[in-house]
């Protein structure tokens, strides 16, 4: 059973040998959401697909990667692309690139009348983009087995969402909404490299 | 056997698989010289798209590693220009990123646009098969020249590993 300690305590080893040097690769670290997604992986399945961004260490381990399975994958320089196909598990680096595909996972899903599901966690710059409402009303209107989960921080990067857009969407109540601020900037721990 | 006729085969070859599915605009509706090789085929494998071309290369990519294998439809040539990411951040990039634990197939149909009796214009009859086989590392691309060439390239993207992007040339439809 994965507790917030436990997942504060990678993170803090995953910054700690990051400051070192020893990982030689972006890492985007998580903190304050600990309690949120331990509540919304209760609800995540065995055999469920998870489709996460550059920042999915919590969203792994939460979903059953092993924690050294899964720091073997950060230092070899991977945190940015965590993948494992036992527990289903996708990520990738580039805003709105999972979503297509985890709409093509639950498509298929539905063809094959398998009763597993897909989560697909995005972040709120994420939410707005043209990609994501696409997929949005796709996955809405066929009735796919397709739960997009929304994880506000009002920042994309270091650019305030709601300053680029003039204002931010409204939620729709079928996705999994909550707003977080972390102690860690975008990437890096603040006190090693600028990528 | 002609141009089209080779491609009727295959596709119908591929719909006898019990993992294919076909995708795209105008792949249950005519619209399109790619719709007239998908007529035989039954519509309860075929996947009516929106206009959406991101988002169906995305899909496509999903369902492949899910399983399916997608026969993922784009009219023109042109018109996969809107699908970079998915294609070259994405599915493309794929096995690297997962070090072969993803290998999704996915079979891309895109046609040169042809130029007669009509010629549709600079945004509907573009070849840039050269730029697809530079900017792709994984993604096998191949240009469709005679028929001969129709019925095996669709047998080997089916039975290899990794994902194919195969152009036809609109023209030879009527021409070959």
């Amino acid at each position: 059973m994965i507790d917030k300690q436990f997942l504060i305590d990678f993170e803090t080893e995953v910054k700690e040998r990051y400051e070192s040097g020893e990982i030689k690769a972006p890492v985007h670290l998580s903190s304050n959401n600990e309690d949120e997604l331990i509540k919304i992986f209760e609800d995540v399945g065995e055999d469920d697909w998870v489709f996460s961004s550059w920042r999915n260490h919590y969203h792994a381990l939460l979903h059953g990667i092993p924690r050294d399975t899964l720091m073997d994958l950060i230092v070899r320089g991977k945190s940015m692309s965590v993948y494992s196909d036992k527990p289903k598990f996708y990520s990738s680096s580039i805003v709105g690139g999972t979503i297509p595909i985890a709409l093509g996972v639950a498509q298929s899903i539905k063809i094959k009348n398998d009763k597993n599901k897909v989560w697909c966690f995005v972040g709120d710059m994420t939410f707005e983009s043209g990609i994501f409402h696409e997929c949005y009303k796709y996955a809405r209107n066929f009735d796919l087995p397709l739960q997009f989960v929304v994880e506000d921080n009002n920042l994309s990067t270091n650019t305030p969402v709601d300053e680029t857009w003039g204002r931010k969407q409204e939620i729709p109540s079928d996705i999994i909404y909550y707003k977080y601020k972390s102690d860690y900037p975008h990437h890096g721990t603040g006190n090693w490299v600028l990528f | 056997m002609k141009y089209k006729d080779e491609l009727i085969r295959s596709m119908e070859w591929l719909g006898e698989k019990d993992d294919t599915i076909f995708l795209g605009q105008s792949v249950k509706y005519s619209g399109n010289a790619i719709y007239n090789t998908l007529r035989t085929l039954d519509d309860s494998m075929k996947i009516e798209t929106p206009v959406f071309e991101e988002v169906q290369m995305g899909m496509s990519t999903g369902m492949a590693m899910d399983g399916l294998v997608p026969i993922s439809c784009f009219p023109r040539f042109d018109f996969l220009m809107r699908c970079m990411d998915s294609l070259v951040n994405h599915l493309d990039k794929m096995q690297v990123m997962t070090e072969n634990t993803f290998k999704p197939k996915v079979i891309m149909r895109t046609s040169i646009g042809s130029t007669n009796p009509l010629n549709g214009g600079v945004q509907h009859t573009q070849d840039y098969t050269k730029i697809f086989k530079d900017i792709l590392t994984e993604v096998n691309v191949i240009l469709l020249n005679e028929p001969v060439e129709i019925f095996p390239t669709f047998q080997d993207a089916y039975e290899n590993d990794g994902s194919s992007l195969i152009i036809e040339w609109g023209d030879y439809y009527n021409e070959k």
